[in-house]
């Protein structure tokens, strides 16, 4: 076994490895580095080891709080974001539905006014006004020539 | 919102147990139209002993007592998690609990294809990673950070011991794990709790922390060698004593 001082790519080739990250293609050329040379055995080992421990030695912190404080909080942001929810849901209904009505609303009005322009006043003097009528017994209309 | 007596509640659970505005359908959360009031006291739900599939089913059905059993089991872990990468009790506290809110908000979206607890610490490391980028704590780097992204000390000293931590009590440990962890600078604590605990791949830790792998590789690295070295420091200690 030889000991050599490795080069940053090959340490972090030899992580990759012990990680189960190395191509496929890098793989039997890192494996026999780490075979070969001591420094490159020691650190393979020391990633493993350090990898193992790190994951099955998780910090044991518990909520420096009661459960029931704890949950409280919780409860209290639920319930705020829940009525916010239903302010934006109540006021998009609101838009939704004067967005759909707007141009319904604009529509009655135009007739209302074209009407009001047409015949007049209601109960106002019809009779005053210059009527042509124009009937067709065949298509079964009648116009109303209004001036 | 379906809100089932309970029957085997944790003792002094009971008081913080409302009832949130429901974001949910109206059921008994296991899709059955929840009875009238008078008929569902029989549908009593032992929470301590359910499940956390039962508890996610109940909750997706709007119920509270059940989300917030499932709070009380996994609370530590997702507290422990966010403290892991934040190394602020306050910070780890509060982004635990929106962690929690929004899992509430977003319960329809769990399918179950992984446990409930896995699905917590995604949510809990998302939103801490958030929080970080927000307070652009990885991108301004310390002349520290710098220093150790060229190549700290540790990086390039020899292997001494293949295994720094043969022969530490569990306890011991995991006390000098966590502070080791502390001692890491927080763009390299990141990497190596998204790969150590979170079980990403260097290409999905280069995506969530916006880097390219090999600074991913390097971060890891160097992290992994800082915590032989701090573990490496107990053992001389205990050697001398």
């Amino acid at each position: 076994m030889t000991h050599t001082n490795m080069k940053l790519e090959q340490a972090l080739e030899i992580q990759a490895l012990v990680d189960g990250q190395l191509e496929a293609v890098r793989k039997p050329e890192v494996q026999r580095l780490i075979q070969e040379d001591v420094a490159a055995a020691a650190l393979a080992l020391e990633l493993s080891a350090l990898h193992t421990v790190v994951r099955t030695h998780e910090s044991a912190l518990t909520v420096p709080e009661s459960r029931e404080f704890y949950w409280s909080q919780i409860q209290r942001r639920i319930v705020a974001g829940d009525a916010v929810a239903t302010r934006k849901r109540d006021s998009g209904t609101i838009l939704g539905w004067i967005r759909w009505l707007a141009p319904a609303l604009g529509v009655a009005a135009m007739v209302v006014v074209i009407s009001r322009a047409l015949i007049g006043p209601v109960g106002g003097p019809v009779a005053s006004a210059d009527v042509l009528t124009f009937r067709s017994d065949i298509d079964r209309v009648t116009i109303h020539w209004i001036n | 919102m379906a809100k089932a007596a309970s029957k085997g509640r944790e003792p002094g659970g009971g008081a913080a147990s409302g009832k949130a505005a429901p974001s949910h359908s109206r059921n008994d959360g296991l899709n059955n139209p929840v009875a009238p009031s008078s008929v569902s006291l029989s549908l009593k739900h032992d929470y301590t002993s359910a499940p956390d599939e039962a508890l996610v089913k109940w909750s997706q059905g709007g119920d509270t007592e059940a989300f917030e059993q499932l709070v009380f089991r996994h609370r530590d872990k997702i507290y422990a998690r966010a403290m892991l990468m934040m190394r602020n009790e306050e910070e780890a506290l509060d982004l635990s609990q929106e962690a929690w809110v929004k899992a509430w908000q977003r319960l329809h979206q769990f399918q179950g294809e992984s446990s409930f607890a896995t699905w917590m610490t995604r949510i809990v490391i998302n939103l801490c990673l958030d929080q970080i980028r927000r307070q652009k704590r990885i991108r301004a780097e310390s002349i520290d950070q710098l220093d150790e992204e060229a190549g700290g000390v540790e990086r390039q000293m020899p292997v001494e011991h293949a295994n720094p931590t043969e022969g530490l009590e569990k306890d011991e440990l995991r006390k000098r794990i966590d502070e080791a962890m502390g001692k890491l600078t927080e763009s390299h604590r990141t990497v190596l709790v998204l790969h150590e605990f979170q079980g990403l791949e260097y290409k999905e830790i280069a995506k969530k922390v916006g880097i390219s792998i090999g600074t991913v590789m390097s971060r890891l690295f160097y992290a992994r060698r800082r915590m032989a070295s701090l573990l490496r420091g107990l053992q001389r200690e205990r050697t001398e004593e």
